[in-house]
């Protein structure tokens, strides 16, 4: 049986994931501000909420920060009967308020979930091998996402750690963009080593005050992700912290990296957080502190290697 | 003192002879159709147990698994039931392998039957009548004899109506009783919540509601009686079987399905630490979800909503016993209290004359409703999107566009609306003075017990005071903090808060705690109030501590976060 696939966004990674859902032989219709309406590559574009609205699945693949305005106006199309599933990489406003909620609050779908993981527009487009995870309470919120986009090449993992999934996802954006920054100024694999180890430890910290679980971050949606990003597969953050490292400005940075980036003002808000809350988080800071222009990336790197290093 | 030598008490709480059926009116909240359609639900819940495990090939498995555990509970338990049943049970663990499949679902079907049996409860409109007229009045007279004449006679307002206030969405609920049904899931302080909130639903017009009540509390032959024939439903919590907790499920459920109102304690045992719950594993609660998705999977598409409810007592009956077991159980498991003030006639009657001298003892504050799915909903109970649409409850039960009854889902939704109530909690909280004087003097000694742990400061009984004025001007400071979030719709203060000024407020408290605590809980001695006893400030105030931080001027910001600590912990 098909299932109606509804993507709201018509960025990159929204039209991997219809290409996906498509390919699978379901029922797709993609919605963006600018789409045109007719037929591309197994789908269909619409500019009319109310169209996508008519699919059984939703998901929401625009930037963070368009997230509210976007839910609020398909939230008025919507009612319990769909699922809901963002694919945005972040955190909202200073109390890192998670996406999942931000959709609870302007939409009344109750079946939402997160899907995160090293899954990247163009691994979806092409369909070459590759893994996620989908955070949700509810399991056939996992099992629709499964049907939608999962298959041979793609393999879809799920688990009720909603929060886990969220912060850690957004957080190793962060983490991509810091170690674009020591990548840039040539750290070798130990140095990254080290970074993204602790990196992890940081964001499963501020994620146990969210309310996350620390095992999550061990999955595909903390460690999963930025290995790959590590490995080399081409992501914007990276490719922004490299820039920025080489002296670029954050615009020129962000133009070089070509994509919305939550790593730059995401690493601020988890600083103030991790404040508020009591909790260390010197990656974070740093990431912070280079980003705003306050450090140059090797003094940020100089000054976290003199921490004093404790039980790890 | 016990009214009745315990050796003439019957197993079965007393019913009053049947002469002639009650005939329910149209206009009869469902529970009085309770007592004729009480064998067709009983047969019902059980028909579901046993189809469900036959189906799952899960019988065999089923009875061995409730034969161990009720023959180990027996073997402990050496009492009248254990001489009565042992035998069965072992004689259930030796046959079973030797069964039919036909003898085995016949076991099963039997001892199901037995169990929900056991559990059903009984309504008798002629008790609810009395309970109605008399016993408002009979109880006035417990706690003062000399108005008993005028209480019964004469048709004044008596004294228990000053002692409850009633607030909150009441007039909403009046509306939706009628058009659904309401599912109440109150804060839990003490035994007498169920009796309180019964008596507040009667005296505001709202249907009697069918609740279940632990059978400990069935031991008290008065309360045993009402509850009993009021519509509560035995639950034995000694019981370990999982067919039992099957078995409660069942009958909740059926009950759910048929629109019989309910009552719910979300948090499952008292609070007794005296904060306000905040982690609801719901428990028997999650039923309704399950209850409203089978009856929209079946066409009926009855609403149903669920009314978080605070009680809030200036005096709680309990507070030494729950403070005391919390001391000693933190961080382990609990046990089941069997005999505590509730079972203590004397501490009864010291209660209540207690509270005749004083009014306003209890606040009972009925929250606004919401929908299973924790949506808001409006005049006509129907639920509300964010952006004020209606949306239809039973789309949340819609998978593929139909309607359908589904565990995993239910789970996640029970989860979810946990959450939410524990929100609502918060928010509909009335704080009494007893509570806001208590928290600002328990602060007290956190503040001048740096670096001590929770039960250090639990010894510095009496040695720890706060001069009259500095305790009138702290109180003061909290009150219009708090009264500024209630502005906010962050929490609710009581009508003594709102109008009295601080020195009436803690005089008010000593009042209230002097004379029903066996030991005084503070004192006022010349310009000095003294901490007395520390566990039960730290209980009364207790209640305040999500609000600690947000309250605290910056003298006493330290204390406070510590204080909020506790809640994190707890």
């Amino acid at each position: 049986m098909t299932l109606r696939v509804g993507i709201v966004g018509g960025g990159s990674f929204g039209r991997g994931l219809a290409t996906a859902a498509a390919r699978a032989g379901n029922d797709v219709v993609l919605w963006s501000r600018s789409a045109r309406g007719g037929e591309t590559a197994g789908f269909r574009t619409t500019d009319a909420l109310g169209e996508v609205a008519r699919a059984e699945l939703l998901f929401v693949a625009v930037p963070s920060p368009h997230v509210r305005e976007v839910a609020r106006a398909l939230g008025a199309h919507l009612d319990g009967a769909h699922l809901l599933v963002h694919v945005s990489r972040g955190l909202i406003g200073d109390e890192l308020r998670s996406i999942t909620r931000v959709l609870r609050e302007e939409t009344p779908v109750v079946r939402l979930g997160a899907l995160a993981g090293p899954l990247v527009a163009e691994a979806l487009a092409a369909g070459t091998p590759s893994g996620a995870v989908v955070g949700t309470l509810f399991p056939e919120v996992g099992a629709a996402v499964r049907q939608a986009i999962g298959g041979e090449t793609l393999r879809i993992y799920t688990t009720d750690d909603v929060a886990g999934v969220e912060v850690g996802s957004a957080l190793v954006g962060m983490l991509a963009l810091a170690t674009g920054f020591a990548m840039g100024i040539g750290s070798g694999p130990a140095a990254l080593a080290v970074l993204c180890t602790r990196g992890l430890a940081e964001a499963q910290r501020v994620g146990a005050r969210l309310g996350a679980r620390e095992r999550t971050f061990s999955g595909l949606a903390g460690f999963g992700d930025l290995v790959s990003a590590v490995a080399g597969d081409e992501r914007p953050e990276i490719r922004l912290g490299r820039a920025l490292a080489q002296g670029a400005s954050l615009d020129e940075a962000a133009r070089a990296a070509g994509a919305y980036i939550e790593g730059v003002s995401i690493a601020r808000r988890v600083t103030r957080f991790a404040e508020g809350a009591g909790v260390e988080a010197p990656i974070a800071a740093a990431t912070a502190a280079v980003v705003d222009g306050v450090l140059s990336p090797r003094d940020a790197m100089r000054s976290l290697m003199a921490r004093q290093a404790t039980p790890e | 003192m016990k009214l009745l030598p315990t050796r003439f008490l019957p197993e079965r709480p007393l019913r009053l002879p049947r002469l002639r059926p009650y005939v329910p009116q149209p206009t009869d909240p469902p529970i009085f159709w309770f007592n004729p359609e009480r064998d067709d639900i009983v047969r019902e819940a059980v028909r579901r147990i046993v189809e469900q495990k036959a189906e799952s090939g899960r019988v065999e498995l089923v009875l061995n698994d409730v034969a161990y555990h009720e023959a180990e509970r027996l073997e402990r338990q050496r009492d009248a039931e254990s001489r009565e049943s042992l035998g069965f049970w072992r004689g259930v663990l030796r046959r079973v392998g030797r069964m039919s499949d036909a003898e085995k679902r016949e076991t099963l079907r039997s001892i199901t039957e037995h169990m929900v049996r056991d559990i059903a409860g009984n309504f008798d409109p002629r008790v609810y009548a009395f309970a109605t007229k008399a016993l408002p009045k009979l109880l006035t007279g417990v706690m003062s004899p000399s108005q008993l004449h005028t209480a019964m006679f004469e048709a004044q307002p008596h004294a228990l109506d000053s002692l409850l206030i009633t607030e909150g969405a009441i007039e909403k609920l009046r509306h939706l009783a009628t058009r659904g049904t309401l599912v109440f899931v109150p804060t839990h302080s003490s035994n007498l919540d169920s009796i309180v909130l019964g008596y507040a639903l009667m005296r505001e017009g709202l249907p009697p509601v069918s609740y279940g009540a632990g059978k400990n509390l069935f031991t008290n032959p008065i309360i045993s009686f009402f509850m009993h024939n009021l519509g509560a439903y035995r639950l034995d919590r000694r019981i370990k079987a999982g067919l039992y907790k099957d078995a409660l499920k069942s009958y909740s459920t059926v009950l759910l399905e048929r629109g019989y109102h309910s009552l719910f304690f979300p948090g499952g045992t008292r609070s007794r630490s005296g904060m306000i719950e905040q982690h609801l594993k719901l428990g028997l609660a999650g039923t309704a979800i399950e209850a409203f998705a089978r009856n929209q999977s079946r066409g009926i598409d009855r609403p149903l909503w669920f009314v978080p409810t605070t009680i809030n007592y200036a005096l709680v009956l309990e507070a030494e016993t729950l403070i005391e077991d919390h001391l000693k159980e933190q961080g382990k498991a609990r046990y089941i209290i069997e005999d505590d003030e509730f079972s203590s006639v004397e501490r009864w009657v010291d209660f209540f004359r207690k509270l005749s001298l004083l009014s306003s003892a209890c606040v009972v504050r009925f929250g606004e409703p919401m929908d299973p799915f924790a949506n808001p909903v409006d005049a006509d109970g129907r639920s509300l999107a964010p952006d004020g649409r209606v949306v239809a409850a039973g789309s949340y039960v819609r998978r593929r566009g139909e309607p359908v009854v589904d565990a995993a889902r239910d789970a996640a939704y029970t989860t979810l609306l946990g959450e939410a109530i524990a929100e609502r909690f918060l928010r509909e909280t009335v704080i009494m003075s007893t509570q806001l004087v208590a928290h600002v003097l328990f602060r007290a000694i956190v503040s001048a017990t740096p670096g001590t742990d929770l039960f250090g400061r639990m010894r510095h009984r009496g040695d720890i005071s706060v001069p009259i004025a500095k305790l009138c001007a702290e109180v003061g400071e909290a009150r219009d903090a708090l009264l500024a979030l209630e502005r906010e719709g962050l929490v609710h203060g009581s009508p003594a808060l709102h109008g009295d000024p601080p020195e009436q407020l803690v005089e008010r408290a000593l009042q209230f705690w002097t004379g029903y605590h066996t030991a005084p809980v503070a004192t006022h001695t010349g310009a000095e109030v003294v901490c007395e006893d520390p566990a039960l400030l730290h209980y009364y105030g207790n209640r305040l501590v999500p609000f600690a931080t947000r309250i605290a001027t910056p003298a006493h910001a330290a204390a406070a976060r510590e204080i909020a600590l506790l809640g994190q912990r707890a």
